[in-house]
């Protein structure tokens, strides 16, 4: 298990560095100029050449690149273009939105999934089984911004139960927080949910059509019993790794949500980045990015393996 | 089994209205406005909370150049001069008064007295001079406009005079015109700059995150003290819920307005509708250095081809008012004068002149940044064509669209200039041969000595007269195929009074009261 675990991490170190090489390539392959941008059409070449030079970004790419990549490694990401913040700040200050969101986003996807898509393996073909087809369906096919809008003109608008937009920090108004929270939460949720419901369903159809489901059934144990001990716990390991990689993709960012509610979270200041060509901030958050996905996948890994002695051994 | 499924079915379905029932029952107040308010220690009237669109990207006026960023500052520093409200003439501001020497190349300020930085210290002519002196010695974002500053100097703590290579008679509306000239404190340490502003104005900077800024009232403040107790600017981007959080009283005011909203908004009573004709304007311009647009003959035969009320009416609703020149009609300096008529009969004589060949394609460069120019391409593609010209429409971000501008690489592109006050503004780096801005390469010895003179006039008459002809050159020659004027629209919560709309679309708070 150590072996194994410290395997991972070695590799994991190995993918951070190549993620950080073609991060820094492929950005300042991305046509568009920072200063050019930040100086906006009334531009003069005076003006220009001095941010030029202070961005650094007069020095060769390979220069750059080395100076980026030993001071990341001290921790230090540089400071953005755009505001002259560190960087590292600037994504501690978004982390907060972004955790709540992925977090808000997992329990409202896992609320719909397990019940839904466990109800509808229970009676396939069934009006229930039918109903979490079509729910789903529409869940991963309409998108994110119109369902975003939709819910913000109903629950916002109309009936004015939560705010139309923008984030209130816990530590400020912890209510405040909860309700800013909803609407996005419920979004992401939707779409998150409708993919594990149908997850949840196929791995619970091939649960109970598992042979100590039989035997079980066979020795007279009730239905209740049977779905909680046999069922469940088999069907709902294979749950812990998608919805493992359905947190990792919520915390780097949904872009579209956060966007549609002001949500100022890390999908937002890649999005911004990305626009303002805001080279340090940019790399940043990718390698942040590539960070969760690494621990988020390593930690399933190591979680699966826990929940299932067969895979360890 | 069916006990199993029952509740996890009722789960489910519960989720939602149940965690709706709690947030409702605990509050109806929206939160937001009041926070700022309480914890501000405003002594009186509450915070007005204003949606904005964007993030400033951050808050050194002397660096910033995004529109997000001088919403705000506009409250937070004062500039020595500073437009009125009505008709953008250039008044007193920290600056009372000032003199010009006869022969125009030396100004001398008399300063404002009792005026306090939000960091307590007073304000002197040193401030002035350290100010201005960053701009031109760091050669920061808006140095060019200092281009015929000689040197500034302060004789006293209540005089600053300013010495020219060349009379600039819009001298004022370059130092007072936007924020970019704001004054700060002597040795104010410029690395917080970006993050802690430190102005004379009536609001001083609070505090900021990723979602919001939020602004007091000042109390040393030296002008009319502020009714509200402070602003919080709210970052919405998607206008849909700008207007949602209008509506539903999370927000009091908002400039993020789709403009097909207008016609509901004027009907709704519990918002109101502010339109100005703004100082913006917006063009299309051809490569002239690549032919065939190098030829004057084709670009004035693209210039027959249009209809510009279909193209405004488009990509503004009727939030905009046609124009072919750049220079709106409410300015003193608008100029009347409109020879293209739509008539593609007279556009394909042209082309002929000019001897080219049919079809024709045209690559036209617009930017998702500013979603007009997307619609408004689309126009003109549809109009160009009995034209026998092929629009082929090129959708860039804005920063591989200002990539692509700066090394000349397009046929056309659309774009708009914001925030003119000064006939300067409107032609001079635009259309000057080698002017700073003048991407689309034009260049003829008479407009440049018409803008060359007008810029060094100091009688206003003869300056308009000089910047008319100018006008009329640019526009016979199709430097920049004018379109359109948009207005500033912004909303705001019924009862909210003192508020106005600005042509140059600076948003001043300090005026505002909320309804008692």
């Amino acid at each position: 298990m150590t072996g194994v675990a410290v395997r991972r991490v070695l590799q994991a170190v190995v993918v951070l560095l190549g993620v950080s090489v073609l991060t820094f390539l492929l950005v300042h392959l991305v046509p568009g100029d920072p200063v050019r941008l930040a100086l906006g059409t009334r531009f003069d070449q005076s003006t220009y050449d001095a941010l030029r030079e202070r961005a650094g970004l007069d020095q060769p790419v390979l220069t750059q690149f080395l100076s980026w990549i030993g001071h990341a490694l001290t921790g230090d990401l540089g400071v953005s273009f755009r505001s002259g913040d560190p960087v590292t700040l600037l994504i501690l200050e978004r982390l907060p939105a972004t955790v709540s969101l992925a977090l808000a986003s997992i329990v409202v996807a896992l609320l719909i999934a397990v019940p839904l898509g466990t109800a509808s393996a229970l009676r396939p073909r069934s009006f229930l089984d039918g109903f979490g087809t079509v729910v789903s369906q529409i869940g991963i096919s309409v998108p994110e911004f119109w369902m975003g809008i939709m819910l913000i003109l109903v629950f916002a608008g109309t009936l004015g139960w939560f705010p139309a937009s923008g984030y209130v920090p816990f530590s400020q108004d912890p209510l405040g927080w909860a309700r800013s929270l909803v609407l996005p939460a419920v979004t992401t949720g939707l779409v998150s949910g409708s993919v594990l419901t149908r997850f949840t369903r196929s791995s619970v159809l091939e649960a109970l059509s598992a042979e100590h489901v039989r035997t079980a059934r066979a020795k007279g144990l009730g239905p209740r019993a049977v779905l909680n001990w046999h069922v469940l716990r088999n069907a709902l390991l294979p749950l812990v790794t998608v919805t493992g990689v359905q947190l990792a993709y919520l915390l780097s960012g949904v872009v579209v949500v956060e966007i549609v509610f002001a949500w100022p979270g890390l999908g937002l200041l890649a999005l911004q980045s990305v626009q303002a060509r805001d080279y340090p901030v940019l790399q940043g958050a990718v390698l942040l990015f590539a960070v969760v996905f690494l621990v988020l996948n390593l930690v399933v890994d190591l979680l699966y393996s826990k929940l299932d002695p067969r895979i360890a051994s | 089994m069916i006990a199993v499924r029952r509740r996890a079915v009722l789960a489910a379905l519960s989720a939602s209205p149940l965690v709706a029932a709690t947030a409702c029952s605990a509050g109806e107040g929206v939160d937001t406005g009041d926070d700022t308010g309480g914890t501000s220690g405003g002594s009186g009237g509450g915070a007005f909370v204003a949606a904005i669109s964007a993030q400033p990207d951050q808050l050194d006026p002397h660096k910033t150049t995004a529109y997000a960023s001088f919403q705000v500052l506009e409250n937070v520093y004062d500039t020595l001069v500073v437009p009125d409200g009505d008709d953008l003439s250039m008044q007193p501001s920290l600056a009372t008064s000032w003199e010009t020497s006869p022969d125009g190349l030396t100004w001398t300020f008399t300063l404002a007295q009792g005026v306090t930085f939000h960091d307590g210290s007073p304000f002197r002519a040193a401030d002035v001079v350290f100010s201005y002196r960053r701009i031109i010695d760091q050669d920061l974002a808006n140095s060019s406009r200092f281009a015929t500053v000689a040197d500034v100097t302060a004789p006293d703590d209540q005089h600053v005079v300013i010495t020219l290579s060349e009379p600039t008679p819009n001298l004022l509306s370059r130092i007072g015109a936007f924020k970019g000239m704001a004054i700060l404190p002597e040795g104010v340490d410029e690395s917080t700059l970006a993050t802690k502003a430190v102005g004379t104005g009536p609001f001083s900077l609070q505090g900021s995150s990723a979602s919001e800024i939020s602004l007091e009232r000042f109390d040393g403040y030296w002008g009319q003290a502020p009714d509200i107790g402070g602003v919080t600017f709210q970052f919405i981007t998607e206008p849909v819920a700008a207007l949602t959080a209008l509506t539903t009283d999370q927000v009091q005011w908002t400039d993020n307005v789709p403009p097909q909203k207008l016609a509901d908004l004027g009907e709704d009573d519990s918002v109101e509708l502010g339109k100005v004709a703004s100082v913006d304007y917006w063009y299309l311009a051809m490569n002239c250095a690549k032919a065939p647009f190098d030829e004057v003959e084709v670009r004035r035969a693209v210039a027959f081809a249009l209809d510009r009320e279909a193209i405004t009416e488009a990509a503004k609703f009727d939030t905009a008012r046609v124009n072919q020149t750049a220079i709106p009609q409410d300015s003193k300096w608008y100029y009347d004068y409109a020879p293209f008529t739509t008539d593609v009969d007279q556009a394909k004589q042209l082309l002929q002149q000019a001897g080219v060949s049919t079809p024709l394609t045209m690559g036209l460069m617009v930017t998702s940044e500013y979603p007009e120019t997307v619609t408004a391409a689309q126009v003109i593609a549809s109009q160009l064509e009995p034209l026998g010209i092929t629009v082929e429409i090129q959708t860039e971000d804005f920063a591989t669209w200002l990539d692509r501008e700066g090394r000349g690489d397009f046929d056309a592109f659309m774009l708009g200039w914001l925030g003119n006050v000064d006939p300067a503004d409107f032609y001079e780096d635009q259309h000057r041969t080698g002017g700073a801005n003048n991407y689309q390469k034009y260049s003829n010895p008479v407009t440049d000595d018409l803008l060359d003179r007008g810029a060094v006039e100091p009688d206003e008459a003869r300056r308009k007269e000089l910047y008319d002809q100018a006008a009329k050159q640019i526009v016979d020659d199709v430097s920049y195929l004018y379109l359109y004027n948009p207005d500033a629209v912004q909303v705001w919560k019924k009862g909210v009074t003192g508020y106005q709309v600005r042509a140059d679309k600076a948003v001043n708070f300090d005026t505002v009261a909320l309804p008692s």
